[in-house]
């Protein structure tokens, strides 16, 4: 833990030296700068008298051929076919096809390895026509040095219906991170609530030990109920590992994003009241941190409890994430927490190695009987456009054929085999010109009910929406035909769907869930200098009050200390940023 | 060497042995864990049982190698690279140390040149030069990226000079005397009594260029273009940074599949392998002294 906070320290540090070394630099790259923006502005009438030929709209191809430069950014096996590149796929094949416009890529990376590069392209002034950024810092950035086009006209004009319906399911929460001065500065990617923090328990186990759980059949466990698993798998070691661990968690306890809070305490925390690593409002208007609140307090308290009781994991604070997933594999525990695609990734290892192994989830209930939850930030990743590009509204035309064609058609096999293929094959999103999901609101549940439909036999395999769902539902009947199938993928499958997906669409028809809206997702000026800090504070802390190490009420300190550090200055930062 | 059969001494050994091959295991076990791991199933790394001996005997992660055409021809860079670098180092290095081992009466402003070297040895550009450097010259994402920046290796300058320096004079003036060029006396006599210390920069060379991965991380933008090395090290995963980042579900199934642990094991396996076997090769070279027998004092 304490390396990892010197490793990020260092890359910090050595990264501003980067950034600052090559501003020095920039200088030199002025004349060149010079140069080509002449070279810009002719180019700009020309891309005026051509526009006038254009067939316009949103899926209008360009007369003559043109090309564009693209920030990439991958991931480690995006599983393309042989002689197939980011560069020149199936993908950016139909791009062409459809709108006379070749990718060009400037630069390609994965994960921080990505964003090391979009930093040398700010730095070095010289962006690629279009690119993906990761964070809104990155957009405040562009923006703030005017470095990135207005979108706003291209947006109303050339975004297609079923677009523009995309960004509006979202009321607005999406489109609006990337607005500044009403003007939109960059095409936002949408994050589905995948709501909530899901407990997934071992079914097999508590089948085999005669033990009931949710009796009432509201798909909710409360604290107590959980604790008392973990405290009869701990005693009857139902996997025969003669060391169980009744629950086990991750060291830094929660994170603010559902997808991140897979091995985290965050769904005992909502249920408590706590919505810890969130920046929420009171009913006056005035901002908090939802670390420090006394319902988080209580939280650590009940941790606290356990690691006492043991029940939580006596290694608390050391466990990697690889140390649990081992823990969950060898069959020492049978209690987990994460979103409900876990199964497809993690949980198939525990099939793997236990031909038996079958999961129930269920969500924690709140003392208001509701299952509490909070709103996802609902952006994620931003493409955004060169200042200076002639062609901006290539950036939406991309996104009309890929978030609204592709996601439409039903002819695919027929008019793109190429592209219907890939989607076959599992070949990765990112490999699409634009790594960014930009899906409805709804899209999750919509897709599940498809998947039900089918698996229930109310609607043909052929008429589901997606390619994914029509191979869903065939993994998911053949679970079904054979429950003890050596099949992990169909396993998979039907876990995160007809358990992980089922329980967030039966919450939501029996309206149990309890929404709650952060309302900052940045970063502010004191945030940039002081947040690392504040941070290792509240994970030491932590840490440290679970363990038992230091009293409960060290919390009180603990808050007092992190308003001193800069902590409320923040939070009057944030205030006077949403007002 | 005489034996010394005094008990003191025998225990001396005993404990210097028991170091020695404790060192060694610690060098070697690491190493024997990965190809266990490489030979075991996913599900037995994951649940972290795979000790010495593999657990769940699968050749799965090697088949899947062999289908990840971007591991191929990212092989084929590096074994391309490798070449490059081994035949312009080697000839830079041995045109350079030639007349640096001639003294400064022979060769006037040696010593400004030695110095210069040395400098640039322990005091470079940095990082973020060399880098602008690398991109106004249009090569970034050209394999002499790879291979440019690091072609005159100034260590192995210093080495082979001083090779040079020790070759005995009356070798030279012999070959002078029957009407030889500077050229051909360089490369009729020089190099091929210097094997040893060539054999030694050409092992530095290789090994260097086979293992490095930082400057295709930094000089490479394109991953079809990755040196095998690089390739490797873009695979290693933070699977709580990708969370945090909220990659999505279909990404992080690919992602997990690929960085399972016993696929990136075999994947060491397979880039060790090219090392070891040219370590035996160069080993003769190594340890046989040339120069012995070629004049008689």
């Amino acid at each position: 833990m304490r390396k990892d906070y010197l490793f990020k320290r260092i890359a910090i540090t050595l990264s501003a030296v980067m950034i600052l070394s090559l501003a020095g630099c920039s200088g030199n790259n002025a004349k060149s700068n010079a140069d080509s923006s002449t070279a810009k502005n002719d180019g700009k009438t020309a891309g005026v008298t051509q526009e006038a030929q254009t067939a316009d709209g949103p899926f209008g191809a360009y007369p003559e051929e043109i090309t564009y430069t693209l920030g990439r950014q991958t991931i480690q096996n995006p599983k393309l076919p042989d002689g197939d590149t980011y560069e020149n796929n199936a993908y950016t094949r139909y791009v062409k096809d459809r709108l006379n416009a070749v990718a060009v890529d400037a630069f390609e990376a994965n994960g921080e390895d990505y964003d090391r590069q979009v930093s040398l392209a700010i730095a070095s002034e010289d962006l690629p026509d279009i690119m993906k950024i990761g964070s809104k810092d990155i957009l405040d950035e562009l923006v703030e040095n005017d470095m990135v086009e207005d979108l706003t006209d291209v947006y109303n004009t050339y975004a297609s219906d079923y677009l523009k319906e995309i960004y509006d399911s979202y009321d607005g929460r999406s489109l609006s991170t990337a607005t500044y001065d009403e003007k939109i500065m960059a095409l936002p990617g949408t994050n589905v609530d995948s709501a909530p923090n899901e407990v997934w328990v071992r079914q097999d186990w508590l089948d085999k030990l005669g033990l009931k759980v949710d009796e009432d059949g509201n798909g909710m466990i409360t604290v107590d109920e959980l604790k008392n698993i973990a405290e009869t798998f701990m005693e009857k070691d139902p996997g025969s590992s003669k060391n169980p661990v009744g629950i086990s968690l991750a060291y830094w306890l929660s994170s603010n994003d559902y997808g991140g809070s897979t091995y985290c305490a965050t769904g005992i925390a909502n249920a408590l009241g706590a919505y810890p690593k969130l920046w929420l409002k009171n009913t006056d208007g005035s901002v908090y941190y939802g670390s420090n609140t006394e319902e988080n307090k209580k939280t650590l308290g009940v941790l606290a409890d356990w690691f006492k009781e043991g029940i939580l994991d006596p290694q608390f604070g050391t466990r990697t994430w690889d140390d649990i997933t081992a823990l969950l594999t060898n069959g020492q525990t049978g209690i987990t927490f994460g979103v409900w695609h876990i199964p497809d990734w993690l949980l198939n290892n525990v099939r793997a190695m236990d031909k038996n192994a079958t999961f129930s989830t269920y969500v924690i209930e709140g003392e208001n009987g509701k299952a509490n939850v909070f709103h996802n930030n609902a952006s994620s990743g931003y493409i955004v456009v060169r200042k200076g590009y002639k062609h901006p509204e290539l950036a939406v035309k991309i996104s009309n054929l890929f978030y609204d064609e592709l996601a439409n058609t039903k002819t695919l096999e027929k008019d793109y085999p190429e592209v219907a293929k890939y989607q076959a094959d599992g070949v990765d999103g990112s490999t699409r010109p634009f790594n960014v999901e930009i899906n409805k609101y709804t899209s999750l549940l919509d897709d599940y009910s498809d998947i039900k439909k089918g698996v229930d036999g109310e609607i043909a395999i052929e008429d589901a929406r997606t390619l994914e769902s029509r191979n869903v539902i065939q993994n998911v009947k053949r679970y079904l035909e054979n429950t003890a199938t050596d099949d992990v993928t169909d396993w998979s499958k039907y876990h995160s769907r007809m358990k992980g997906i089922e329980l967030i669409d039966k919450l939501t028809r029996e309206n149990s869930f309890n929404w709650v809206e952060p309302v900052f997702w940045g970063t502010t000026e004191t945030m940039k200098s002081n947040w690392a800090n504040l941070q290792k504070l509240e994970e030491e802390t932590f840490i440290k009050i679970v363990t038992g190490s230091v009293p409960l009420n060290d919390f009180d300190k603990y808050v007092k200390d992190w308003n001193d550090q800069g902590g409320s200055q923040i939070i009057s930062e944030i205030e006077a940023t949403i007002k | 060497m005489i034996e010394n059969k005094s008990l003191d001494s025998r225990l001396r050994n005993v404990i210097i042995y028991t170091i020695v091959i404790l060192l060694a295991l610690i060098c070697l076990l690491p190493l024997w864990n990965i190809v266990a791991i490489s030979f075991s199933s996913s599900a037995a790394v994951t649940a972290q049982r795979v000790g010495l001996f593999p657990v769940q005997f699968t050749l799965a992660a090697y088949e899947k190698i062999m289908g990840d055409a971007q591991f191929r021809r990212s092989f084929g860079i590096s074994v391309t690279r490798v070449v490059l670098a081994l035949v312009i180092n080697i000839i830079l290095i041995v045109l350079m140390a030639y007349p640096l081992a001639k003294s400064s009466r022979e060769f006037k402003g040696r010593n400004i040149y030695m110095n210069l070297l040395v400098f640039a040895m322990l005091f470079n550009g940095g990082m973020i030069p060399t880098y602008l450097v690398v991109k106004q010259l249009n090569l970034l994402n050209s394999i002499w990226s790879l291979i440019l920046p690091g072609a005159v290796p100034i260590f192995s300058v210093i080495l082979v000079m001083n090779f040079f320096v020790g070759v005995p004079k009356s070798l030279e003036e012999a070959a002078m005397i029957d009407g030889a060029t500077p050229f051909q006396i360089l490369f009729r006599v020089y190099v091929p009594v210097s094997k040893p210390s060539l054999a030694t920069v050409a092992l530095f060379s290789i090994v260097g260029s086979w293992n490095d991965f930082y400057s295709g991380l930094i000089y490479i933008t394109k991953i079809k273009n990755y040196p095998v090395m690089t390739y490797i090290q873009s695979l290693s995963v933070n699977i709580e940074e990708l969370l945090k980042a909220g990659m999505n579900s279909s990404s992080l199934e690919s992602v997990t599949e690929v960085s399972n642990q016993n696929l990136n094991a075999a994947k060491i396996v397979v880039v060790v392998i090219p090392l070891l076997l040219i370590y035996p090769l160069l080993q003769r070279y190594l340890i046989t002294g040339i120069v012995m027998g070629s004049v008689k004092e």
